[in-house]
């Protein structure tokens, strides 16, 4: 593995600030100054374990928080309200101790893309997020089952109409091309073929998803070369077992994880041949990428644009509202507005993601969403953000320099002299300093490194 | 007057195409192509619109005696010819139709109607009548996939609402983006723009700063624009849901938005009990809203690239039912505005006695009018969901 060889820190790649954030954003969603600080004293191994293990929020969360969350999604479910259930998973994203499992939980969304705009049933879309959250970090090839197995994802892509002589091409074709393979690496005959041994797949009102050999094509297929009488189990092993679905679950990975041209051909390659070695065992891969020294190279720090629920969930978690309980519904819209409705991919492909997260609207709308939170909007009761409590909770210095500082090394790692000087000018004729606090935070958020994460 | 010159200036021109902006995402050299692309915009009438109450066939005996309570007297009615008139809320429709901008299409329906709203606005939104068949995309995310103009960075589609985007934007790449309203469009009281000092480190930081500038540009703009306009056109709107959310749609047609397809929705037409005072309302709200928003257009030199179709899952029972509503029915108008559109009355009302299962039979496949619009007004040829074969009048004028 020698693109992915171990981070250990350096004078020229010090373990500082900067990289517990840039860790803590990519791999989680943010962190409190407190957490920021255990793990720059701790070291990178520890730092990372955290994550990986699903321990890296250590305020905040509740005791009961696996209770908490499945009632609150009950009540969504029996409500039929589906911005209740887009409430319950910003629930989730703000107070589990597992942040990473929601990143990826998020990353298998996009991956598997499924949308309330035709799968209505809320009970179903819960369904499949717990089945994200369940196989997150497992064998991809037992959350490939488990989506061929899931009412959610089968009925958004027509699998019951695909009967014998009535085929329906619809989830064959994503399946190969979004799901495993990717494009380039299957003919349209192996499209075909592959829907053919989809044929008979039903689903009950319940969810249960059922196979009726009387609508199945049991006729001999081609695909990829091999010929019999296919079975789905066959397609899947085909599938898992082919070079080119490695090399997409790699590409998938890179792009969660690593910013713009900071993975080449190389490394990706490298990957995807360690992930066939390692059953696709996600874990794996994320534990090679997150010790990388190349995740924690310089050219990887601030080169990913921030997605919507990263831009909204780590300031509230750097502020630190945790402690009042957010308006969930009021964030999931919040999200929604920059430009990420939950549970509502804007189509099978998934959000494009990188740079089309930017758009005149969203970054209007991010601006708008950002003075809510700082103004209260998302709290409640409603009430502006306290930083000067903040502040004096870590004992910060009570200049005005000490708290831009603070802010700025809080939000993104660190921050220039200049612009310490430039922020403390642009405020000094403000005379609330719980105001201009804000403002201060306000305007680092919406800048150019506010947007890089 | 509105004037768009002073309104934009090129620097920002092209800047609010939803998902990118537009002066990355398309060169200078073919912005005038897009700045004439014709625009489509759908108005769904939620709920089942009853049309026998909306288009009325005062001249037939039958409707008195099948409407003994909610029937409108004919004198009331506003004729549009020797047979049929429109409500008397639709005045605005009424203003339009005369001067040749509004066009009504009498018994749009289907083969063996489904009365259940959710399944027959399935239908409406696919362009589809077969589940069996069914691809799961919307008519028009299907289409704009054809679309020869088909750019992957900028969204082809802006659905104005609160709601889930409607299944009839879905397709297999098309990029939708919901907006709600146009606040969404402004920036924070206050709002103080930081751009640090040092330049920006990488490609992607300038490329950053650079949709920031133009947003926050765009943003300044618009304000300007609406504050400067707010006697002549904005305060033109009716002080409706509707006709706010035209309003927007006319403010990103005028910025030069690069969605071709803008959807709105209008709830509430399911009035199965007391409909008379509700249905009105309704009627006006819509007619109005439709007619300020052309008027909008028009003062800006635009309402040539725009065509708008209103429709409903279906129209409502005949027989009106006992608690002074109507219950769900089948066939029922649709409606096209703006000045490309032929104008008057196409086709004839559907008979009040020669029924099917108590309601209306159609007499134009709906799918027949999405054909006409995609092939004849956007010109997408292969979005039309295999329908080529159904008969529709001309619709547009030559």
């Amino acid at each position: 593995m020698s693109r992915w060889i171990p981070y250990s820190p350096t004078p020229d790649r010090p373990w500082n600030l900067a990289r517990v954030v840039h860790l803590h954003r990519r791999a989680g969603l943010g962190a409190t100054w407190a957490e920021l600080q255990r793990d720059l004293s701790d070291g990178p191994d520890i730092a990372v374990k955290r994550l990986l293990k699903g321990i890296s929020r250590s305020e905040g969360v509740p005791d009961e928080f696996e209770t908490l969350s499945a009632t609150i999604a009950k009540s969504a479910i029996d409500a039929e309200d589906e911005h209740r259930l887009k409430a319950w998973w910003v629930y989730r994203l703000l107070m589990t101790p597992d942040p990473l499992g929601e990143r990826l939980t998020l990353m298998w969304h996009n991956h598997f893309a499924t949308s309330l705009i035709k799968v209505t049933r809320l009970k179903w879309m819960h369904r499949q997020n717990l089945t994200f959250r369940q196989h997150a970090r497992g064998a991809f090839g037992a959350l490939l089952d488990a989506m061929l197995n899931d009412p959610a994802l089968l009925s958004w892509l027509d699998a019951p109409q695909n009967r014998a002589g009535h085929p329906n091409e619809n989830l064959a074709r994503e399946l190969l091309e979004l799901f495993t393979l990717g494009i380039g690496n299957y003919t349209e005959s192996d499209v075909r073929e592959s829907a053919r041994v989809l044929t008979g797949i039903t689903i009950d009102d319940l969810g249960s998803v059922q196979f009726d050999s009387s609508k199945h094509d049991g006729d001999s297929k081609t695909i990829l070369g091999k010929s019999g009488d296919l079975q789905l189990g066959d397609l899947h092993e085909l599938l898992t077992s082919h070079p080119a679905t490695a090399r997409h679950i790699a590409w998938r990975l890179c792009r969660e994880f690593c910013g713009e041209n900071v993975v080449d051909d190389d490394a990706l390659n490298e990957l995807a041949a360690g992930l066939r070695t390692n059953q696709l065992r996600i874990d794996w891969a994320i534990e090679t990428i997150l010790r990388s020294s190349l995740f924690f190279s310089e050219g990887n720090l601030r080169s990913r644009i921030a997605d919507p629920v990263s831009s909204l969930i780590c300031p509230l978690r750097a502020f630190e509202c945790h402690r009042n309980p957010p308006n969930t519904l009021a964030v999931a819209d919040g999200i929604r507005r920059m430009g990420l409705n939950l549970f509502t991919p804007p189509n099978v492909g998934g959000w494009t993601g990188g740079r089309s997260w930017m758009s005149t609207m969203t970054v209007i709308a991010r601006t708008n969403v950002i003075a809510e939170l700082l103004q209260g909007s998302m709290q409640l009761p409603t009430e502006p953000i306290d930083l000067i409590a903040l502040l004096d909770r870590y004992h910060i210095g009570d200049t005005l320099s000490d708290a831009i500082r603070f802010l700025g090394s809080l939000l993104h790692g660190d921050i220039t002299n200049e612009s310490v000087e430039q922020l403390a000018r642009s405020v000094r004729e403000e005379t609330d300093r719980s105001h201009q606090l804000r403002t201060i935070a306000e305007m680092l958020l919406t800048s150019t490194a506010g947007h890089l994460h | 007057m509105f004037n768009r010159r002073s309104f934009l200036t090129r620097s920002a021109l092209l800047s609010l195409s939803p998902l990118v902006p537009g002066f990355l995402s398309r060169s200078l050299a073919n912005e005038s192509a897009t700045r004439d692309e014709r625009i489509l915009v759908v108005l769904q009438l939620d709920g089942g619109n009853d049309g026998l109450n909306t288009v009325i066939p005062f001249a037939d005996e039958n409707y008195a005696r099948l409407r003994p309570q909610l029937r409108i007297p004919t004198a009331d009615v506003l004729k549009l010819n020797g047979d049929v008139g429109l409500h008397p809320a639709m005045r605005s429709a009424h203003a339009m139709a005369r001067e040749g901008r509004f066009t009504i299409l009498q018994g749009v329906g289907y083969p063996n109607p489904d009365r259940s709203h959710f399944r027959s606005m399935a239908i409406w939104h696919q362009g589809r009548l077969d589940a069996e068949s069914n691809s799961g995309f919307g008519w028009l995310g299907h289409a704009l996939d054809h679309s020869q103009a088909n750019s992957t960075t900028s969204a082809q589609a802006v659905f104005v609402g609160d709601q889930t985007p409607p299944l009839a934007l879905l397709g297999r790449r098309t990029q939708v983006v919901s907006l709600s309203r146009e606040n969404d469009l402004v920036l924070p009281a206050g709002f103080k723009p930081f751009a640090a000092a040092e330049p920006a480190d990488s490609d992607l930081a300038s490329y950053i700063q650079h949709v920031l500038d133009h947003s926050y540009q765009t943003a300044r703009q618009l304000r300007t624009s609406a504050e400067a306009n707010a006697k002549s056109v904005i305060s033109s709107y009716p002080a409706t849901d509707l006709a706010r959310q035209l309003s927007l749609v006319s403010l990103l047609i005028k910025t030069e938005s690069a969605a071709r397809v803008y959807y709105v929705s209008q709830p509430g037409y399911d009035t199965h009990v007391g409909q008379a005072g509700d249905h009105a309302r309704l009627l006006q709200t819509f007619s109005d809203a439709v007619k300020a928003f052309f008027d909008d257009l028009a003062a800006s030199k635009l309402q040539d690239r725009v065509t708008l179709l209103a429709f409903s899952e279906f129209g409502r029972r005949v027989e009106e039912n006992d608690g002074v509503g109507t219950d769900h029915g089948a066939a029922g108008p649709v409606f096209l505005a703006g000045p490309a559109i032929v104008g008057g009355v196409v086709g004839g009302h559907p008979s009040l006695t020669d029924l099917d299962d108590g309601d209306l039979k159609m007499s134009l496949d709906f799918r027949a009018i999405y054909a006409r619009l995609l092939k004849d007004w956007l010109q997408i040829s292969d979005g039309s969901s295999g329908s080529n074969d159904l008969h529709c009048p001309h619709l547009f004028r030559t």
